[in-house]
């Protein structure tokens, strides 16, 4: 793998940008020049490509940056299915919605529903792993079928809300009504977590696989992850008792 | 040749192309890990009557398992590769499942060759399994009374080796036990080598088949029993009174031979005779270790 592209955008953007034919589907086997004809869509002045945007520099090959501001820009790395992506800063609503596979790495805060499904769409993410450093808005990973969703700041309400499966792992704290309607999801919380009513206390105890979990942010991602919370017990609440009731809450208990 | 007054024979050891899993378990503590891993390479010195062949390769620190804790290498090997999948899940099934806070991951994450464990393992959880994927790969969590085993779906089976092996002949039973411990003391904890055997030594050699027993698979050595010296076609050289084997397995060619150059160097030391190898005429095993050639190779590794 080479060391990618780096997309650094010219001018703000004016307004709301849809970017979720970007990276969608396959992208990492194409030629600069293929990807930057890619569209965008501006809020008010219609379509334009990626490359009337960003100077798009470097050499493909499966990983690309982002730099600039991209606090309006929607739906970045939607249905993103391979590849590494990172964004140097915040990113808007939608980031990598229906993600099947690759990484995001975003180094800032995103907006609602990273990770999550469009309003009209059954399924969240359904593979891959979305790394958010900052904040995330409401909803995140909302129906996630599977994949991974870390979340380095606070998560806003409703966080893993209908996941179907797949892990959230938030390290601030997370929003009212995290899990409601979860069937398999898991919510791993190592900030403070308001307990749904609907999820039931079953034990407290050292999941192993938090382990491998947790050890694999930090050396992959440099997350401050600490010792404690590698090895330290955690809070298991099952629910949503009113869906499937096989998803969990795990939340950190700090010793 | 002769190594500090010791004959090694020219001969060689003949050794069996073997299928090879490497398990690494994990616990709270090194105490938890270690009785896993004895528990699991257990009875399975042998694949004449244990169906395999297994053993502790090394401890590892909790810096080299992939949970961060205490842990244990261990190897496993059958004949075929049918065989390796089943050995696994009856043995990581009931001797690591069972012990308190231990997990099982994958140890050959490379191999291509990948056979179910954790997958055939989680129906244990009937219906209350959850998995994981943690960077591509599927671990299944088990719920059981302690907490949770994990255990990884697939593990890696790649080719190894089975049967190197050296025969220490020593004037006395003392001799020879004091040569084997030295030897098994350089050989073991080696990467990609275990011995199977009790203590990494066997007292009870075998030649194939039988002289009076058709079905037999194999029976006692005769030719190197000391006691049989004087009614069976012995292959002892005079003085000898007491022979120990030691049997190594291991992942490759190299480290076995790696391995039996430390040990046959260890074991030459005074009260032993001659040092020499088990074989079938070199028509059964495509693996031959000449012992010369590994003594000449160098100084012990």
């Amino acid at each position: 793998m080479t060391d990618g592209l780096v997309a650094r955008l010219r001018a703000p953007l004016a307004g709301d940008a849809d970017f979720g034919d970007v990276l969608a589907g396959s992208w990492a086997a194409l030629e600069t020049r293929a990807l930057t004809r890619r569209r965008v869509y501006l809020a008010g002045t219609g379509p334009a490509e990626l490359g009337d945007l960003f100077d798009v520099t470097g050499s493909p090959g499966g990983r690309i940056r982002f730099s600039g501001d991209l606090s309006s820009a929607n739906r970045l790395g939607a249905a993103l299915a391979e590849g590494e992506v990172v964004v140097d800063g915040d990113v808007g609503g939608d980031m990598g919605i229906g993600m099947s596979g690759g990484a995001i790495d975003v180094r800032g805060n995103a907006g609602p529903r990273a990770g999550g499904a469009a309003p009209e769409a059954r399924r969240g993410m359904t593979g891959g792993e979305l790394l958010v450093r900052g904040s995330v808005g409401p909803e995140a990973g909302a129906r996630m079928r599977r994949g991974l969703l870390v979340v380095g700041g606070n998560a806003g309400t409703h966080a893993g809300a209908g996941t179907i499966a797949g892990t959230i792992v938030v390290f601030g704290d997370t929003g009212l009504s995290a899990g409601l309607w979860s069937k398999r999801g898991s919510i791993v919380a190592l900030g403070t977590i308001a307990i749904p009513s609907t999820y039931t206390y079953a034990c407290t105890y050292r999941p192993t696989h938090l382990r491998l979990l947790l050890g694999r942010l930090r050396r992959r991602y440099g997350l401050a992850v600490q010792d404690r919370h590698l090895a330290g017990a955690y809070r298991r609440f099952s629910g949503d008792l009113a869906d499937l009731g096989k998803g969990e809450i795990l939340e950190w208990i700090a010793e | 040749m002769n190594i500090r007054g010791v004959f090694i024979e020219d001969t060689f050891a003949e050794a069996f192309t073997m299928r090879v899993a490497r398990l690494i378990i994990t616990g709270r503590s090194v105490r938890w890990a270690r009785e896993a891993a004895l528990k699991l390479t257990g009875f399975a010195t042998s694949v004449i009557g244990c169906k395999c062949e297994a053993g502790i390769e090394r401890e590892l620190g909790p810096g080299d398992t992939p949970d961060g804790r205490p842990g244990f290498s261990v190897l496993l090997m059958t004949m075929g590769k049918d065989d390796l999948p089943k050995r696994l899940i009856e043995r990581v099934g009931q001797t690591v499942l069972t012990c308190p806070t231990t997990a099982c991951y994958d140890g050959l994450p490379d191999a291509p060759d990948r056979v179910g464990v954790g997958s055939a393992l989680r129906f244990f959880g009937d219906g209350f399994q959850s998995s994981k994927v943690i960077g591509g790969e599927r671990f299944w969590r088990i719920p059981v009374m302690e907490g949770e085993f994990l255990v990884q779906e697939k593990f890696g089976m790649v080719k190894g080796i089975g049967g190197g092996n050296f025969l220490i002949l020593a004037r006395s039973a003392d001799d020879a036990l004091a040569a084997s411990e030295a030897a098994v003391d350089v050989m073991a904890s080696r990467a990609g080598v275990i011995l199977p055997f009790p203590g990494g030594v066997v007292r009870s050699g075998s030649k194939v088949g039988s002289r009076r027993i058709k079905s037999m698979i194999a029976s006692t050595n005769d030719a190197f029993c000391p006691t049989l010296r004087a009614i069976t076609k012995s292959d002892l050289p005079d003085g000898v009174n007491s022979v120990l084997e030691i049997v190594i397995n291991g992942t490759d060619a190299a480290a076995l031979a790696a391995a039996m150059r430390a040990g046959i160097d260890a074991a030459c030391r005074p009260g032993v005779i001659s040092i020499t190898a088990g074989n079938y005429g070199g028509k059964l095993g495509p693996h031959h270790f000449h012992l010369r050639k590994i003594m000449a190779a160098g100084a012990p590794a």
